[in-house]
């Protein structure tokens, strides 16, 4: 394993993103402080409670899910997707490292600017609102695994990207109709019967639901469950991975 | 001399069966700078990237180092620095951070000191903080260099460092160049100026349409580059030359109907007066007199028409 070569990539890629931190950090936090405002003050003081917990509250597990799922798989596509755009990307395949290297380095650097995102948006929504979080270590480990395995998924996308277009429909088209449907803001059993079976195919509702448990102890389906979903993603874009790695597709001609 | 590159029977089909390499075998020397002679879509950045690990090939075998660059391809790429002809640089990154990732890529650990050394090497301490966009062409493609050795390289591939780049930085591309074989480094580099081959190659390979016509010696080439022969056609074929005329430079044809004479055009004297009084003086008759390049030369001449060809098209 060539770890200078993975913490070389990785370091190139933190550099791209602390030169533009002013977009990076600002544009989050102002996006979840209006979430707040609008979600939590204007309409959470018409519905008080959900399960429990105060609705400002409530959301804020699926606003940081929001966000680290569309900036994991943003970073991810796009830190892989540039270097093919400006035709950078000859140096990796000229260098002597492997496939699973090049996975490591845009990967880590893209779930790790995911999680320096999400949780200043935790740090942010206690400004707003009051909460604990009742199984910190589980917050985390769910956090630090959805961002994994969305960034392989956002990897995928950038080498299968051929213009910007394509970088930017599915995460438009699919993944930000998923987050929203996913019951960031409203829990799944305040649903018809019929919108709620529908929404059991939604594998974005397992990683809120999962989260949501992670910090008040509640639920829509069992947490084994929740980690089942994202396990199972995980594993789909692991294998996805090692295909394009085996056959070079659209890497190497 | 030792060979640092082997290239046996190279193939390369791209995807819709275009043939761009058909079957290249090429020895390359260690410390030589080989000149890949050839009109654009010759197949010299197919070749180059093949070797590199850019492009895959369909068949055939690379060894860099003795390490082939399939089964043993992080030892072989580590002796490779690459220059692509394209200059692509990310606009906004800083000089010397480019030129660490590179050096990091190849699995070196970061080192000031050498990071500056080929900076200097390539005059481009001054500019090592400015950003990519801010240099003219001549200093990005400095930049290129200076990634390709960041992590000191054995050989260097060139893919056309002068094309399109005005008289002045050609001449200090070359001096560059000159630099790297003086430190021991293999230089292959790609060009479809027959002058730029002249002036720095050690020998010089011609290829054209995927094949690898010749690899020569330079001085050797250039010798035989002025070559032109002269057919004189007899009416009576003739069994043996006859003696007032026998010479190294003259041969009879197969069927013994013609007298071939190979002379260079840049001597002072080429002989051909002499050799027509004697033919005369033998008593033989000419039905016709024919005067052909060499074949090398005809492969020059093909060589420049269609990359002429290629650019007003392009
Ligand atoms: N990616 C590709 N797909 C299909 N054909 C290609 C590709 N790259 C190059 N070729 C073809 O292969 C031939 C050789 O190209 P190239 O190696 O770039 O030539 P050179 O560098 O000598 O100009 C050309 O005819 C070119 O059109
Ligand atoms: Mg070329």
């Amino acid at each position: 394993m060539n770890w200078t070569a993975i913490r070389s990539i990785f370091v190139f890629e933190m550099f791209r993103f602390f030169r533009t931190i002013a977009q990076s950090f600002l544009a989050p936090v102002i996006s979840t402080s209006l979430y707040f405002v609008v979600f939590g003050a204007a309409i959470g003081s018409r519905i008080e409670e959900v399960e429990g917990v105060s609705y400002g509250a409530f959301i804020v597990p699926g606003l940081i899910m929001l966000t680290v799922i569309t900036q994991s798989i943003s970073n991810a596509s796009f830190g892989i997707y540039f270097p093919k755009f400006i035709g950078t990307f000859f140096e990796l395949l000229a260098a002597p490292i492997s496939f699973l290297e090049i996975v490591i380095g845009y990967v880590g650097a893209a779930a790790t600017k995911a999680l320096i995102i999400g949780i200043i948006i935790l740090i942010t929504a206690f400004f707003f609102v009051d909460f604990t979080i009742a199984h910190p270590l589980a917050m985390v480990a769910f956090l630090i695994l959805t961002a994994i395995s969305f960034a392989l998924f956002g990897f995928i996308l950038g080498i299968w990207a051929g213009n910007f277009e394509q970088l930017q429909i599915v995460p438009l088209l699919i993944v930000t109709p998923l987050v929203f449907l996913g019951g960031s803001f409203y829990s799944i059993s305040m649903l018809p019967p019929i919108w709620q079976t529908i929404s059991m195919f939604n594998p974005v509702v397992y990683l809120i639901s999962g989260f949501r448990w992670a910090f008040f102890d509640t639920a829509d389906v069992p947490i084994l469950t929740s980690l089942l979903a994202i396990g199972l993603f995980t594993g789909i874009c692991l294998a996805v991975i090692w295909w394009i790695f085996r056959t070079g597709w659209r890497i190497r001609e | 001399m030792q060979n640092i590159v082997e290239i046996r029977d190279l193939k390369k089909s791209y995807k819709g069966g275009f043939e761009a390499l058909k079957g290249v075998d090429l020895d390359i020397r260690e410390g030589e700078i080989l000149a890949l002679l050839g009109p654009n879509g010759a197949g010299k950045t197919t070749l180059i990237s093949t070797i590199c690990g850019i492009t895959t090939s369909t068949s055939g075998s690379v060894t860099v180092g003795g390490h082939d660059i399939v089964n043993d391809y992080r030892a072989a790429r580590s002796m490779i620095g690459l220059v692509p002809q394209e200059i692509n640089l990310e606009p906004f990154e800083r000089v010397i951070n480019t030129v660490r990732f590179s050096r990091g890529l190849f699995g070196k650990r970061g080192d000031d000191a050498a990071i500056e050394k080929v900076l200097k090497q390539l005059s481009l301490w001054d500019k090592k903080d400015s950003q990519i966009r801010e240099l003219s062409g001549g200093m990005k493609r400095r930049v290129l260099i200076a990634k390709a050795l960041s992590h000191d390289p054995r050989v260097l591939f060139l893919d056309e460092p002068t094309a399109g780049v005005d008289v002045e930085l050609r001449k200090d591309m070359w001096d560059v160049v000159a630099g790297l074989k003086a430190d021991g480094v293999t230089i292959i580099l790609t060009t479809h100026y027959i002058e730029e081959a002249e002036a720095i190659a050690d020998r010089v390979g011609v290829i054209a349409k995927g094949e690898l016509m010749l690899v020569e010696e330079k001085n050797t080439l250039m010798a035989r580059m002025g070559q032109k022969e002269l057919e004189v056609q007899l009416t009576e074929p003739i069994s043996e030359v006859p003696m007032l005329l026998q010479s190294d430079a003259l041969r009879l044809s197969d069927d013994g109907s013609a007298l071939i004479y190979t002379y260079d055009t840049r001597a002072e004297r080429t002989g051909i007066t002499k050799l027509l009084s004697d033919v005369a003086k033998e008593g033989l008759v000419l039905r016709d007199v024919v005067t052909r390049q060499s074949s090398l030369e005809e492969i020059f001449v093909n060589l420049v028409n269609n990359g002429d060809n290629a650019e007003d098209a392009a």
